[in-house]
């Protein structure tokens, strides 16, 4: 069967590309680029290829790469230890690689994105910003490193900076949370809530002292 | 097609088995083949409020042991030919049955009847995770009153934790009159705060008393407020478009009026 010519394994890196001991380059190539052309979602523009270094000449190499290119992929020689200690661990799985950079230049602002409403009980505790598409409710928690923003009505427990940012805010549509903290500080809400805020308002830290004030969104 | 209900509220007191009795015989009154299982073991009031007490033989531990079939242990409400209660037992409490055997009992009467109603105990421990177990549609029963909202709101985050995400909202005891002074929360706020789909607002009705000790629910009445929400959240049930009922707000000297007047 033409599919133990060319099998592929996939990393959280990318696909591993290993090829049947004895196959011709030829047949090795026809295979890919059916494989290619078959236009199954296996191959997503810009994942990472391997192949393995000992097995091609370099022509072959530089003609698979381009063959790879073509199609939108990437394409390095390379040996990746991971992937050969263990193949077994590595579940077959493939479909969704995903192509992380090496080395990411300057540390990327990270943010986790809640599309729900947070319930009672329920609890978000993260280094990164929050983004929250839905309320949160009563008796439930965000602790985040960095900011956070509500778009819905804020009733629970929010606390920015928890690892002591000062600059860390707090955004949202009725800002109306039990208690507030960013960085050391804590506010807590009047004993006597007024009606729901009518804009949206961003809590932040003011001569060190936590102030809220409505901003237009 | 049947369909299994479960009957929450995280918080006690709210109206769950209340709410359980009505809708079955609510919907046994439509001709409907109903089951109803009371999993509130150690605790068990589902049996009183149909009146059915003493006819029970065989409880529900009896048959996910395997001691008996289920249709020995099924009892069959005296009024409503097509209403049969699975009541649990009063002496065993909730670790006697666990999940995988409440969805295997069910996966049975599934076979037989067209709705399943699990009345849940109170709390969010065992016997809750026991009780949601089979259910394909949740209705989780709250008052006007923010501790009950709050329970209703981490009920209905735990059950989106089970994926159980069909979930319903009936709002029982309301008192109109409270809520119109601004002393009772208002249906809009609650809505606010748990955002599901609500298909039932049941005020708060003094017959639901009566007819409790007495043991029959009250949706056989036709002079009962609280049996008409009923009425209307069964037909609800059923697939109708009912328009909520807006509550006679009439006060206390209008209906002294009405007394004297008649």
């Amino acid at each position: 069967m033409s599919e133990h010519i060319v099998s592929i394994k996939g990393s959280s890196d990318g696909l591993q590309l290993s090829f049947a001991p004895g196959a011709s380059f030829t047949d090795i190539e026809a295979e890919i680029r059916s494989r290619l052309e078959s236009g199954s979602g296996f191959f997503l523009r810009g994942t990472l290829v391997f192949i393995p270094p000992d097995v091609l000449t370099t022509e072959q190499r530089t003609s698979l790469q381009k063959l790879f290119h073509a199609h939108g992929l990437i394409c390095r020689v390379e040996h990746k230890p991971d992937a050969k200690d263990k193949p077994a661990a590595k579940k077959e799985q493939a479909v969704k690689a995903q192509v992380k950079p090496a080395a990411v230049q300057p540390p990327v602002q990270e943010m986790v994105v809640v599309n729900r409403t947070l319930r009672g009980g329920q609890e978000i505790n993260t280094k990164s910003s929050v983004l929250v598409c839905g309320n949160v409710n009563p008796g439930a928690q965000i602790i985040a490193g960095g900011s956070i923003d509500i778009r819905g009505t804020c009733r629970g427990f929010v606390h920015a900076g928890a690892y002591g940012d000062t600059k860390a805010f707090i955004i949202a549509d009725h800002l109306m949370p039990t208690q507030i903290r960013i960085a050391d500080l804590i506010a807590r809400s009047p004993d006597n809530m007024e009606k729901k805020t009518e804009r949206a308002e961003r809590a932040s830290i003011k001569d060190g002292q936590i102030v809220i004030e409505p901003i237009e969104r | 097609m049947s369909k299994i209900y479960v009957i929450t509220s995280g918080k006690g007191g709210v109206g769950k088995t209340t709410t359980t009795a009505n809708l079955g015989v609510g919907l046994a009154m439509r001709g409907k083949k109903v089951a109803l299982i009371d999993t509130d073991t150690g605790l068990r009031n589902l049996d009183l409020l149909l009146g059915l007490e003493n006819r029970i033989m065989y409880d529900l531990i009896d048959v996910t042991e395997g001691r008996v079939p289920y249709k020995k242990a099924l009892v069959r409400h005296k009024k409503y030919d097509s209403l049969f209660l699975l009541p649990t037992s009063q002496v065993k409490d909730k670790m006697a049955v666990n999940p995988e055997q409440l969805v295997k009992l069910c996966d049975e009467l599934r076979k037989e009847f067209d709705y399943i109603l699990i009345d849940c105990p109170a709390g969010i421990e065992q016997g809750f995770k026991t009780a949601i177990a089979a259910a394909d549609v949740a209705i989780v029963v709250t008052m006007p009153e923010i501790s009950a909202v709050r329970d209703a709101d981490k009920i209905i985050g735990e059950l989106g934790r089970a994926d159980k995400e069909n979930i319903k909202l009936i709002v029982n005891r309301i008192r109109p009159q409270m809520v119109e002074a601004g002393d009772m929360l208002a249906m809009e706020d609650i809505n606010d705060i748990l955002s599901i789909d609500c298909i039932g607002q049941v005020p708060d009705d003094v017959k639901v008393v009566t007819s409790t000790n007495r043991g029959e629910p009250c949706i056989t009445m036709d002079d009962s407020q609280a049996g008409q929400a009923y009425r209307n959240i069964v037909g609800r049930m059923l697939g109708e478009d009912i328009p909520f009922m807006t509550f006679a707000k009439e006060g206390f000297f209008a209906r002294l009026k009405h007394v004297f007047g008649k």
